[in-house]
């Protein structure tokens, strides 16, 4: 079961994986099809089987900006859905036919709330990944103004 | 999670070919401007940028890339790019990375062009 090595579940006991095993959903989604678009209700997260999803930003609405590919069984996206204001911060694309299990907003949140040590471990590994998220956004920004201050000066 | 990558540099007659290894993200920067030090000290003129076939590049690897090729730009480097998924070249044109190089199908067509040209 793939639940068990994704990053939001680890530190998790057998009985807490079995929970969320019981609220998800396995899906099949065909290469092309959008899961979800940025700023959309986040009602569900993903964790992904098999296959590949891309996860990407568009600016203004024209140019495709590729964020990142989910490819290891066991990565999930969507997390939105567990952070207010629950909306889709990025689009989910499939990129090659994939098998999902689907965790719905609503399901997660009843879970949570009846067990605050799984919502604890869920939320401190959260933070653990957006941390990692937040240090790539500023080496990318860091780039572009290396790039910047560059063409100013010559 | 920084991704590692392994730039090999390989000389074709006149052109300086960079085989690129691995996702390219806003990590892979320290790599790509060791290969390219390395590629001027070696009097690069003209580079070939190759990708991995299944290589993603997302927003800061094109980040690194515009970088780099700013960079080959102010020093009058001929620069192009192969290797890339089609889906790679349609994002390269919308974000402008094609007015810097010319993208090639395959190595061989990019080495064939490349080195004719003076």
């Amino acid at each position: 079961m793939q639940l068990s090595t994704c990053y939001l579940f680890q530190g998790l006991s057998e009985c807490q994986l079995k929970q969320l095993i019981a609220i998800s959903t396995e899906i099949r989604v065909q290469q092309g099809t959008w899961l979800y678009h940025e700023n959309e209700p986040a009602d569900q997260m993903f964790v992904l089987k098999d296959g590949a999803v891309e996860l990407l930003s568009t600016i203004d609405d024209a140019i495709e900006l590729p964020i990142t590919i989910i490819r290891s069984p066991g990565s999930c996206f969507g997390t939105s859905a567990l952070i207010p204001p629950h909306l889709y911060s990025l689009s989910a694309r499939c990129a090659k036919d994939a098998t999902l299990q689907a965790i719905k907003q609503n399901d997660l949140r009843n879970l949570i709330q009846q067990n605050g040590e799984l919502g604890f471990a869920i939320l401190t590994n959260l933070a653990k990944h957006f941390l990692d998220r937040l240090k790539e956004t500023r080496q990318e920004l860091k780039i572009h103004f290396k790039t910047l201050f560059k063409s100013m000066h010559h | 999670m920084p991704e590692h990558n392994e730039i090999r540099l390989e000389k074709h007659s006149t052109v300086t070919v960079f085989c690129i290894e691995g996702d390219v993200t806003a990590f892979s920067e320290p790599f790509l401007n060791t290969a390219y030090q390395k590629a001027n000290e070696q009097g690069a003129k003209k580079i070939l940028l190759k990708f991995d076939k299944d290589a993603y590049i997302n927003s800061g690897g094109i980040a690194v890339l515009i970088q780099i090729l700013a960079e080959t730009r102010r020093n009058n480097q001929d620069t192009a790019i192969t290797g890339v998924s089609d889906h790679f070249k349609k994002i390269f044109h919308m974000v402008g990375i094609t007015k810097f190089a010319k993208i090639f199908n395959t190595l061989e067509e990019a080495l064939a062009l490349m080195t004719k040209e003076s």
